[in-house]
């Protein structure tokens, strides 16, 4: 005890010490961060090389010749356009869906009592740990009595109402504190109410969390799209970045190039959002 | 006056006549197949067939290669109504028609009179209890390929279509040196060691392995004298052979004789621009000069389809004379023989002009590469398992091949 | 007094039928998706690895009972031989094996990876540019990421070229290597996911009070105490989370091995998933991949109650 108030007092007293507290932190980020960037430089390296310059050796970061017609290149070969439009359709829908039936139904699971509570919400997490590969068959096969093969509706459906969304919002509201709810509940409100007034503005970060998170997954899902979409007005991008790969040659270059650009509209995403981790309930005023 | 008015009218009506005759005619053919867009051989085949079957449309159900054999799979446990299904591997066809998906064919056959000696005895490898399940319509079997510029250089004569193993393997190290690669395997199976097949009596669901350690030691040598890349390195980065080989820095490269229409277009694009040619593989003693291995690539009428007539009026054409044509003219090799078909093949712009190469084009021996077997999907996965083992060198081929008799005589117990 | 006991009793009945059914209200809209689309399917399997089926019509469907079991942990000869012999000949037991250790190596790196990035990224300057770089990874498409990796852990990569300047002697290609190509898969989790669950714990710390932190400052915890004795126990419900999440998806690891190694070198990184997806689809064995799917399950199922035991007992702290 008389050590760490010692330290503190050092830590207090010694704006040196702070600082170069901070510098040690900000190297180690800034290591970190080359650590995660170093591949998306290949990545960019590789988009502006020849298709035989990507694993030529020793490896050159800097392309000899800039080939940024690869870039051109991508939309004449596939139709990349109509992917991202479908990708960015699915995607939408399936986030929109998923945020608001998931927060609906977490809210039952992590404030309300209920028969059965316990066993519904073990039957969620068991449909997580089953791969999808197993059930994959009878699931396509119910699909396409229903008509939904190949159409973008099967790729809305199969994603938006995933357990995951509905677990991940769950964890979030059991951290607010049950008294606030109950508090409502004196003051009048219904559940509904609740839910809408306090849960949904107390939960801004949890959202935001799982509208990035089902966004990304949506758009960089390839098995789904790949087992139910089938002619070309209806794929996406990552099954159309398979098009570069083929069975006699593949053109790296260009997947890199294409996966570029496809990165671009989550990373934009991303930085909308994610404001909303600063916010949230830190600065809400209200704490349990 | 009148007359012309009425001659006018009767031509707009007979116009009008054909106009919709034509409409209600036009039928549509599915076809659920791979890479559709960029396969020359798909896309001349739709052209000439749409062009003598005028009011058929060929639709092509575009697969990425590596994902057809689940998509296929799936799509046809679905009840997919698509009439027609390409056949990628062999045991596709035996898969396909023990789950009921595949159309018998005999009736057809027997009904339209059709010829299948062009497919010299081919066909049996998509049969079941004498019943025939698909149409084979390319054949492809491995030959060697060789830069004949490399060779100019080094002062070296050409690969011959009489050489055994022994002799490639001297030429190889002869050859390599100053950047250059002697030789290059890519790191199937197939690439490696399966010209133990070529002999016609040995296959690769015979339960013994011991015929493939000649051709592991043989790749060891070239890799450690430098003669090749390295099975880890090409696993790793990922290379594409026909990357590899434009590259321009290998000397020679056993591959399919599909790669043949990739290199056409290669040349005529400008992604490489040496010259090149083929010869027939080598042999090992004792084996005829010209024997090879090969694959059948095929096409079956879904059981589902609503236009079975007409779908075998397709496949039955792209099997034949004149489907063969048109797979030819691009450069893939056509599973129907005939001396016009050679000529065809040998005729195609871009293809090398030398007296070898046009020799190489008509194999003495093509065994299959895997043959129709029981439980030879499982048989596959251990003996490409121990293969990338002792290809990493994370085993000795002698170790690896112990592997693969032991594990696959478990099979059997 | 009985009858008010009697009215109280029916009173609470309603209130208590009442809350069930605004509850079931809740839970309708995502619950009819889920049940259609992903319960059904699941018990299909479920029973499915009951049935010997290899496609085709559902009428080729025959009930085996536990054969499919038994062939996959091929019983007879662990009887003669012995569990050594299941974990290092039988297809099954090396699949579990490599999975579970990628698990036990992914799962714990990774959180702390994470929760370290968080715990560093909160309320610092230029957080906003580090936050969107660690998430970056795992935005990209998987299969330029995996091409991307595996040359960059080749032979003479960048990878082993700073491993040989820190005095290390290794110069093979990673995921040519039985030993190493699980590390390179583990490597490229990682660094895929980290971002994302650094995500997920910055999110969570947003509900820690400040009041807690700054009262446990008053009483004079350094920076580590106050971490473990205040955020860390704050951060229970997440880290719970986090850790069902990584286990499941762990145990569900398929495209980085597909992509990557494809299973080898020889059967060294041969997973349940990419076992699975062979017997399903090249081998047509829909009973025996079900059967697979179940172990898998059990084994998740068997973690999570345990954790959800022990979230339960804290919670009720």
């Amino acid at each position: 005890m008389e050590q760490t108030i010692h330290q503190k007092a050092i830590r207090k007293d010694n704006p040196v010490l702070s600082t170069i507290f901070r510098v040690i932190i900000y190297i180690m980020l800034l290591a970190l961060a080359v650590f995660t960037l170093i591949p998306f430089v290949w990545m960019i390296s590789s988009s502006l090389k020849l298709d035989r310059e990507v694993f030529a050796y020793p490896m050159k970061w800097i392309p000899e010749t800039f080939h940024w017609e690869n870039y051109r290149l991508i939309w004449q070969k596939v139709p990349l356009l109509t992917y991202f439009k479908n990708t960015a359709i699915i995607a939408v829908v399936v986030t929109f869906l998923q945020t608001l039936t998931s927060s609906f139904a977490a809210y039952a699971f992590a404030k309300l009592e209920f028969k059965g509570r316990d066993t519904l919400f073990l039957c969620y997490i068991a449909t997580i740990a089953v791969p999808w590969q197993a059930y994959m068959l009878p699931q396509f096969i119910m699909m396409r009595s229903m008509g939904l093969y190949d159409t973008l509706w099967a790729m809305v459906v199969l994603q938006a109402f995933s357990a995951f969304g509905v677990f991940l919002m769950r964890q979030f509201y059991r951290g607010i504190p049950t008294e606030l709810c109950e508090a409502a509940r004196i003051d009048g409100l219904s559940e509904y109410g609740i839910w809408a007034r306090i849960m949904l503005p107390l939960s801004t970060a949890a959202i935001a969390t799982l509208v990035i998170f089902t966004f990304v997954s949506t758009w960089n899902d390839y098995m789904g799209p790949m087992i139910y979409l089938t002619r070309d007005v209806n794929k996406t991008i990552q099954v159309g970045l398979r098009r570069f790969i083929q069975e006699n040659s593949s053109d790296y270059h260009l997947i890199m190039a294409a996966s570029l650009c496809s990165l671009l509209p989550v990373s934009v995403m991303f930085l909308a959002l994610q404001r909303y981790f600063i916010e949230g309930i830190a600065t809400s005023g209200l704490k349990g | 006056m009148k007359k012309t008015l009425a001659l006018t009218l009767a031509a707009m009506l007979l116009i009008s006549c054909v106009s919709f005759a034509s409409a209600e005619a036009t039928q549509t053919l599915t076809v659920v197949t791979w890479d559709a867009t960029t396969t020359p051989y798909l896309i001349a085949q739709k052209e000439a067939y749409e062009a003598s079957h005028p009011g058929v449309v060929i639709e092509y159900v575009d697969v990425a290669s590596q994902d057809y054999p689940i998509k296929s799979t799936t799509m046809l446990e679905g009840n997919d109504t698509s009439d027609i299904y390409m056949v990628k591997e062999l045991d596709d066809i035996i898969k396909w028609q023990s789950q009921g998906f595949a159309e018998p064919l005999n009736a057809y056959v027997e009904k339209t009179g059709y010829d299948l000696s062009g497919f010299v005895g081919t066909e049996v490898n998509y049969s079941v209890d004498g019943e025939l399940y698909a149409v084979p319509f390319r054949s492809d079997f491995w030959v060697l390929y060789y830069n004949k510029d490399l060779f100019d250089k080094a002062g070296q004569p050409y690969p011959t279509n009489d050489m055994t193993w022994d002799e490639y393997a001297d030429l190889a190290l002869k050859m390599t040196g100053d950047g250059v690669y002697g030789t290059h395997y890519h790191t199937w199976l197939s690439a490696v060691a399966n010209w133990t097949v070529a002999d016609g009596v040995n296959t690769l669901a015979d339960k013994n392995y011991d015929d493939l350690l000649y051709f592991y030691q043989l790749y060891q040598k070239l890799e450690d004298a430098g003669a090749c890349m390295a099975y880890a390195e090409l696993k790793a980065s990922g290379l594409h052979y026909s990357a590899a080989f434009a590259n321009g820095n290998i000397a020679m490269m056993p591959m399919g004789y599909w790669y043949v229409s990739t290199l056409i277009n290669y040349n005529k694009e400008g992604t490489c621009n040496f010259n090149w040619g083929i010869a027939a593989v080598p042999h090992a003693e004792g084996v005829k000069a010209g024997s090879s291995f090969g694959n059948l690539t095929g096409a079956m009428i879904n059981a589902k389809s609503a236009n079975k007539d007409l779908a075998w009026d397709y496949i039955s054409w792209l099997g034949g004379e004149e489907g063969a044509a048109a797979t030819a003219s691009v450069g893939a090799r056509p599973a129907y023989v005939s001396e016009t078909v050679a000529a065809a093949m040998a005729a195609v712009d871009g293809f090398p002009t030398d007296d070898t190469s046009k020799g190489a084009l008509i194999p003495s021996f093509v065994g299959m590469e895997w043959p129709v077997a029981e439980k030879v999907a499982d048989i596959k996965t251990i003996v490409n398992e121990e293969h990338s083992n002792i290809m990493a060198r994370e085993i000795t081929p002698e170790e690896g091949i112990e592997e693969m008799n032991e594990r696959v005589a478990e099979l059997f117990q | 007094m009985k009858t008010d006991e009697k009215r109280a009793r029916v009173k609470m009945g309603k209130l208590a039928r009442k809350n069930t059914l605004i509850a079931y209200s809740f839970l309708a809209p995502n619950f009819l998706g889920f049940a259609i689309f992903t319960l059904v399917p699941v018990i299909c399997a479920i029973a499915l690895s009951f049935f010997e089926w290899n496609g085709g019509d559902i009428s080729r469907l025959r009930f085996v009972g536990l054969e499919n079991y038994a062939t996959i942990f091929n019983v007879k000869k662990i009887a003669e031989k012995g569990l050594g012999y299941f974990f290092s000949r039988v297809d099954l037991g090396i699949a579990l094996k490599n999975t579970v250790t990628y698990t036990l190596i992914t799962v714990p790196l990774t959180i702390v990876c994470a929760l370290a990035l968080a715990m560093l990224l909160n309320k610092i300057r230029g957080a906003v540019v580090f936050r969107a770089v660690f998430f970056f990874p795992y935005v990209a498409s998987m299969v330029a990421i995996c091409v991307c990796w595996s040359f960059m852990l080749m032979k003479d990569g960048p990878v082993n070229q700073i491993i040989m300047a820190l005095g290390g002697t290794f110069n093979k290609s990673w995921t040519a290597d039985s030993t190493m190509a699980i590390w390179s898969i583990i490597l490229v989790s990682v660094w895929r996911n980290m971002g994302y669950y650094m995500v997920i714990y910055l999110a969570a710390l947003q509900g820690v009070p400040r009041e807690l932190t700054e009262a446990a400052t008053v009483d004079g915890a350094n920076k580590w105490q106050q971490f473990t004795h205040v955020t860390l126990p704050q951060l229970r419900p997440t880290t719970f989370f986090v850790s069902i999440m990584m286990i499941i998806s762990c145990f569900k690891i398929y495209d980085v091995v597909a992509i990557m190694t494809d299973g080898g070198p020889g059967r060294s990184t041969k997973m349940l998933v990419t076992y699975i997806y062979d017997e399903a689809f090249t081998k047509i064995r829909y009973g025996q991949a079900s059967a697979i799917s179940m172990v898998l399950l059990v084994i998740v199922l068997a973690i999570t109650i345990i954790q959800f035991s022990s979230e339960k007992k804290f919670s009720n702290d």
